[in-house]
């Protein structure tokens, strides 16, 4: 493993506390494995929290600002924060307006919040989860259950933050996100596996001349092994996949993330967005605006997530609404 | 000697024979998980079980030692280990009658079959499954009906392992390592593992 790490087990600590020095203006960390932001919101406003392990970096913890998330809760790597982590989360921005708790449906995030959520609940705080799973990787039929949530989570986290600094209530920020969280869909693939940076094992290996479509965020594999293909026809095989999904049709415009895992280059990155728009066109649909970048990544694995978003005249707003957020600044 | 029954300073000893047991095989733990999912169970469980040890020790109470192992395990690691080992402990602490001094089998069997409850509300996974489920739930049925508490953990740890060992065969239908489908079978599965190694250790203590 040829990492810049210091001692394995303070990893979590600290990439933390880097990230909140780097960024001062805008987060700070709280006690423990809690990012907030520098300047809370109002209280009178509803408050976006999520939660999710380390070692995705930016994601989450860089996804907290205004017209963002106000919290997030940090587990260590590749781990969900624990259920008794969530529930100080939520003590700390317990308000009347309530918390929205985006969760994302990897098995341990899940049980984490549900346990929160029964210990918050007989505590009178007033929160409500939106669960993110919308990996195809399962089947574009699978059941919600069976779908991991991916990093189409980040753009979900920008509309519900962005409604939410509006002043709108819980049901009415819970109800913008969920309709945005029904038109997406994300797919991965991967080129190379990685190591956890932690215990120095590898996870998920490739084979040298092999891709794999359907690779979670962690380096679990999906199944869909196939020999190394181009940059257009492996975005084919993707976007086709995706708009299926999200039912891509004749004059829909779309929002389309290109998130690199951590190796694949941003040259890589913008040839394959380029081919994507390019099919949105073929079946006269319109990709508006997007993202290539590392938005959330999974250390040093090869590959990326497509993400792809159906827009309507709230979900193009709120993406474009002010953030000042370490990775998301939007000038409104 | 055998015991028929087990008193506070025995419980402690358990959790700390666990904790040891489970910190040997870290690394081999890690790499189990790792064929399958993110390759950090035997950190996560190292974490929990440590931390159940020492907030144990100071316990004043049978049902006390279980419900601050439980608590110590929910806070001090991560990952659904957390949840499940954390829930199983305090699951059994639910189970302990108020102001317990001592666990016979009929005790322990009723202490534990709370604690597999616990962990049943946290999971749908049954056996099949490969998850810990594959060793909990035999453990916990094979202290059914025991005539001494020694008899209760020593059967417990062997339906455990046994269970652990058929994991090998079965495709995973839960968490990360769902999404490898046939590529899953031929490792154990890393959590009905730590059961096993929990339970055996649980046993030598009193056997």
């Amino acid at each position: 493993m040829k990492k810049f790490i210091n001692k394995p087990e303070n990893l979590t600590n600290e990439l933390l506390e880097g990230l909140a020095l780097a960024y001062n203006d805008k987060i700070k960390l709280d006690d423990g494995k809690l990012v907030v932001r520098a300047f809370p919101k109002s209280q009178d406003k509803v408050a976006v929290i999520s939660m999710g392990g380390s070692g995705h970096e930016p994601a989450i913890s860089g996804f907290v600002g205004e017209g963002l998330l106000d919290a997030s809760v940090v587990g260590d790597i590749f781990a969900a924060p624990n259920a008794m982590s969530v529930l100080a989360a939520l003590r700390k921005f317990k308000r009347d307006a309530g918390i929205l708790l985006v969760v994302l449906n990897h098995a341990g995030d899940v049980m984490s919040a549900n346990m929160a959520l029964k210990l918050a609940e007989r505590e009178g705080i007033k929160v409500k989860k939106i669960l993110v799973a919308e990996d195809i990787s399962a089947g574009i039929d699978a059941p919600k259950s069976e779908r991991r949530g991916l990093a189409g989570c980040i753009p979900l986290m920008k509309v519900a933050g962005a409604v939410a600094e509006t002043g709108a209530s819980l049901e009415e920020v819970f109800s913008v996100a969920e309709k945005f969280n029904g038109r997406m869909a994300t797919l991965a693939v991967a080129m190379s596996g990685c190591t956890h940076p932690q215990t120095g094992l590898p996870i998920t290996e490739l084979p040298a001349d092999e891709m794999e479509i359907g690779m979670g965020q962690h380096g679990e594999g999906g199944g869909g092994r196939s020999k190394i293909l181009s940059a257009d026809d492996t975005a084919k095989i993707m976007f086709e996949s995706l708009s299926k999904a999200v039912d891509l049709k004749f004059g829909d415009s779309a929002f389309l993330m290109l998130n690199g895992s951590g190796a694949t280059t941003p040259m890589e990155l913008a040839i394959v967005y380029r081919a994507a728009v390019k099919l949105a066109e073929n079946i006269g649909a319109k990709i508006e605006f997007g993202i290539v970048d590392e938005i959330l990544t999974v250390q040093e694995m090869a590959g990326f997530q497509m993400v792809l978003c159906v827009l309507d005249d709230d979900s193009r707003k709120y993406l474009k609404a002010r953030s000042n957020a370490p990775y998301w600044t939007c000038l409104g | 000697m055998p015991k028929d029954k087990l008193e506070l300073p025995d419980i402690k000893s358990m959790f700390a024979a666990a904790s040891k047991a489970i910190a040997a095989r870290e690394k081999e733990l890690c790499a189990i998980d790792g064929v399958c999912g993110d390759g950090d169970h035997g950190t996560a469980i190292k974490g929990a079980m440590c931390a159940a040890n020492v907030s144990a020790k100071s316990a004043q109470s049978i049902k006390d030692a279980f419900m601050s192992a439980g608590m110590a395990a929910m806070s001090d690691s991560n990952g659904s280990t957390s949840t499940l080992f954390g829930s199983l402990f305090m699951g059994i602490s639910d189970g302990v009658p108020e102001g317990a001094s001592d666990l016979d089998s009929n005790r322990l069997y009723t202490a534990f079959s709370a604690g597999l409850a616990a962990v049943r509300e946290n999971t749908e996974a049954d056996v099949g499954d490969k998850t810990l489920m594959d060793a909990l739930i035999p453990a916990v049925k094979a202290m059914e009906s025991c005539k001494s508490a020694a008899e209760s953990l020593a059967k417990a740890a062997e339906a455990a392992n046994i269970g652990a060992r058929n994991t090998v065969e079965l495709q995973a239908r839960f968490g990360r390592a769902r999404n490898l489908g046939e590529r899953s079978k031929g490792v154990p599965d890393a959590g009905a593992m730590s059961v096993a190694t929990i339970f055996s250790a649980f046993a030598g203590v009193v056997s």
